[in-house]
């Protein structure tokens, strides 16, 4: 047994209950084991306490036993630790320690002080074995969010851990990349590695993991193996009323065309090129905006649809009244105390006279009004993305925009921000970045597709979900 | 370049700043410094950036020191009022805000062309203690990334509420100061992600490791030091020599040369 977790607890500091209790689990060398559950379970704790990173780095109370390949963990040294034990975190980004690809790569292989020659022979191989194709020298804040996140996994593998825990490894990746993630990790897994991931994506992840464990308010629900790359009947009742998104279900059906009502926005042309580089970002592209769409964008890591982003909000280019932007990082627009006093915070600020209804209606819009008291930064990641969003759209905006929107959110969540948003933006226009065809296909009103900075299709979810089927028909 | 050159060319470039009191020299000192940063390569709009920045900082010292100089003897300008502008104290406050130039270009030269795993790695070479040397590598690793973050702080806010001109002194500087809270929280929870990162990495700072790339001084390293440092070494021992014979502690007849070589150009 490469990991075994009895009776794991953890308390954060200050908190009445414990964020994980009584949690078993035991990781096998050869399998992938899937954790799940809705947003804010317990599943990040549990990984890193599993880590032991709750326990060195935590202020809380850790409760239960350990053993790392038969070991305490917290009885190895650090060199000897890493090299059986790989951690990733969530945020790729903040976890990257080297200015290049070769020297976060060869990082933990200098902890575990292997010899200089043999460190230089291994980086080829760990490239190949993340799919990284990018030379060593190449700087990594360069990177894409899709390749520092393989980055990240090949530095946790690189001093030949027996075990890997994995945080939302999926979360910046587009349908391709985290296919190719997850068929490099059963490679892996199938030559020994121990793979334990934590993921809400399990369309993407089902085909490839042995076992799945279901979290639910810091407990382990339920643990089985998979059937026929799916969850088994069990396990897949209890997902459902978890309001997890559980794959076959039901295929999504593309929202109905809607009809759009006057043009709020018409930024003219947009295109982009970035300081240095040798080709447009974004090559020239009309993108008017009417009232009452919502506008997905899908593309592939890379594809332009940030650079489209940053056009509309003005963040690459002039400032476009009327349109609202919530950031990729929510926190990154929670500047005030309380939650009442963010979401009032634009109409207060503009001295709307309505200031008062529209903060109420955008908190109960979002359901945040129960956190109104709350101080933003101290909520989850998925409460802060709401927060974020309820203060946007108290603004009244005529075209509001969303990275990612369902980053760190579960199934139900995510729902429920949509339905909100559709409900509130009558008179104004959604565009959203995504990597979530479903969620594209649910709610956009038109999709454009985009794909080395060109919109290669758009239009209707029906439309393209046609298209599709005619391309897949005629091959 | 090794990074430990490097270091030793801050040190170096700081002296100088220190010993010369010359807008002139200051003003050569100043571009010296910045030449390694613009060689590094930045954008046109952190370029025009950082001049307007650099022009603030010269106008509002260049202003306060004119308008409140007190030494003697002094000759005035321009007088409005109860306010004179004074001849020396443009000069004084031109020196000062070319020397805080200088030593800030030397720093952000530093920053710009040293990857922080490299700086850690000199820093340690030098004995620095461990948690300092982290401290100062994490910090240059995150100095972009926050510049951005500020950035988008602001374009959030400026989407959502008036333009920050648009209200009282009182109520802008609040609002400066609550828009570093984002920012903050943000960098707080980096700096405990990259503290786990380390640690998933094996990274013990009491510890040994191993280099894929060692630092190594080459003879252009040792030239630099060489040539630089004995120059900054010529320039200190001046303006100390000089400063014992203003202060009428030691005065030298055969180093009047050298006096008059601090008179005109330090």
């Amino acid at each position: 047994m490469k990991l075994e977790i009895h009776d794991l607890g953890y308390t954060y500091p200050g908190a009445d209950q414990p964020s994980v209790a009584g949690a078993n689990l035991t990781l096998s060398a050869g399998e992938i084991v899937l954790l799940t559950g809705p947003t804010g379970c317990g599943k990040s704790t549990l990984l890193r306490a599993a880590a032991g990173l709750a326990g060195r780095h935590g202020q809380g109370t850790l409760a239960g036993e350990i053993r790392l390949c038969g070991r305490d963990p917290a009885e190895m040294a650090p060199a000897e630790r890493v090299r059986r034990l790989g951690f990733v975190a969530q945020e790729p980004q903040d976890q990257l320690v080297a200015s290049t690809v070769g020297d976060e790569l060869a990082f933990a292989m200098e902890s575990a002080r292997q010899d200089p020659q043999a460190i230089a022979a291994r980086l080829p191989d760990l490239l190949a074995q993340v799919g990284l194709q990018v030379e060593l020298e190449r700087a990594t804040l360069a990177l894409s969010g899709g390749q520092t996140q393989r980055l990240v996994c090949g530095a946790a593998l690189a001093a030949g851990a027996e075990v890997l825990l994995l945080d939302e490894p999926l979360a910046q990746l587009d349908p391709l990349g985290a296919q190719t993630l997850m068929r490099r990790l059963r490679e892996l897994a199938d030559q020994g590695l121990a793979v334990l991931m934590v993921e809400h994506r399990l369309a993407a992840t089902l085909p490839f993991v042995d076992r799945v464990i279901l979290m639910q308010a810091g407990r382990i629900h339920s643990e089985g193996p998979t059937h026929q790359s799916g969850l088994n009947a069990e396990q897949e009742r209890a997902a459902l009323e978890m309001g997890l998104s559980v794959p076959g279900q039901a295929a999504p059906v593309p929202a109905p065309s809607a009809s759009v009502g006057a043009q709020v926005l018409d930024p003219g042309t947009l295109q982009h090129r970035y300081w240095g580089a040798k080709r447009d970002a974004l090559l020239p592209t009309e993108f008017p905006l009417h009232a009452g769409e919502r506008v997905a964008l899908l593309g592939p890591n890379g594809a332009g649809k940030s650079t489209l982003l940053g056009l509309l909000t003005g963040q690459l280019g002039p400032e476009r009244p009327g349109v609202v932007g919530v950031p990729q990082d929510p926190d990154l627009c929670l500047f005030c105390s309380t939650v009442a006093d963010e979401v009032a915070y634009g109409p207060v600020d503009q001295r709307v006279p309505d200031a008062e209804q529209r903060t109420q209606s955008a908190m109960q819009a979002l359901s945040v009004d129960d956190l109104a008291s709350r101080a933003p930064h101290a909520l989850s990641r998925g409460q802060r993305l709401r927060v974020a969003v309820a203060a946007a759209l108290s603004c009244a905006p005529r075209v509001l925009v969303l990275d990612e929107p369902t980053s760190g959110q579960d199934h139900d969540q995510v729902e429920h921000m949509m339905q909100a948003l559709r409900e509130a933006l009558r008179d104004g226009a959604l565009v959203f970045a995504t990597h979530d065809v479903d969620l594209a296909l649910r709610h956009a009103t038109r999709v454009l597709l985009l794909e080395d900075g060109a919109v290669i299709a758009q239009g209707s979810p029906g439309e393209l979900v046609e298209r599709l089927l005619a391309m897949k028909g005629g091959r | 370049m090794d990074p430990r050159t490097r270091l030793g060319l801050l040190m170096f470039a700081g002296i100088a700043g220190l010993c010369l009191e010359s807008p002139l020299s200051l003003g050569i000192l100043c571009v010296l410094c910045t030449a390694p940063m613009l060689a590094a390569g930045i954008s046109a709009i952190w370029l025009r950036r950082g001049l307007a920045a650099a022009a603030a900082i010269v106008w509002g010292t260049c202003l306060s020191q004119g308008l409140f100089y007190a030494e003697q003897p002094r000759v005035a300008l321009f007088s409005l009022g109860p306010l004179t502008l004074w001849r020396e104290g443009l000069t004084y406050g031109l020196a000062q805000s070319l020397r805080l130039l200088a030593l800030s270009m030397a720093g952000l030269s530093m920053a710009v062309s040293t990857p922080p795993d490299r700086l850690l790695a000199a820093l340690r070479a030098l004995r620095v203690p461990s948690g300092l040397a982290l401290m100062t590598s994490a910090a240059l690793r995150f100095l972009p990334t926050v510049g951005q973050e500020i950035l988008v702080v602001r374009r959030a806010r400026a989407h959502r509420g008036r333009p920050v001109w648009k209200r009282t002194p009182w109520a802008w500087m609040m609002l400066e100061i609550s828009l570093l809270r984002p920012v903050v929280a943000r960098a707080w929870r980096r700096a405990l992600t990259l503290a786990e990162s380390l640690d998933a990495r094996g990274f013990d700072p009491s510890a040994a490791r191993s280099m894929r790339r060692p630092l190594q001084m080459k003879g252009l390293d040792w030239a630099a030091l060489a040539t630089i440092g004995s120059a900054t070494a010529a320039l200190a021992t001046a303006r100390i020599l000089h400063l014992l014979y203003v202060g009428e502690v030691i005065w030298w007849p055969s180093l009047r040369p050298v006096y008059a070589f601090v008179r005109a150009w330090l």
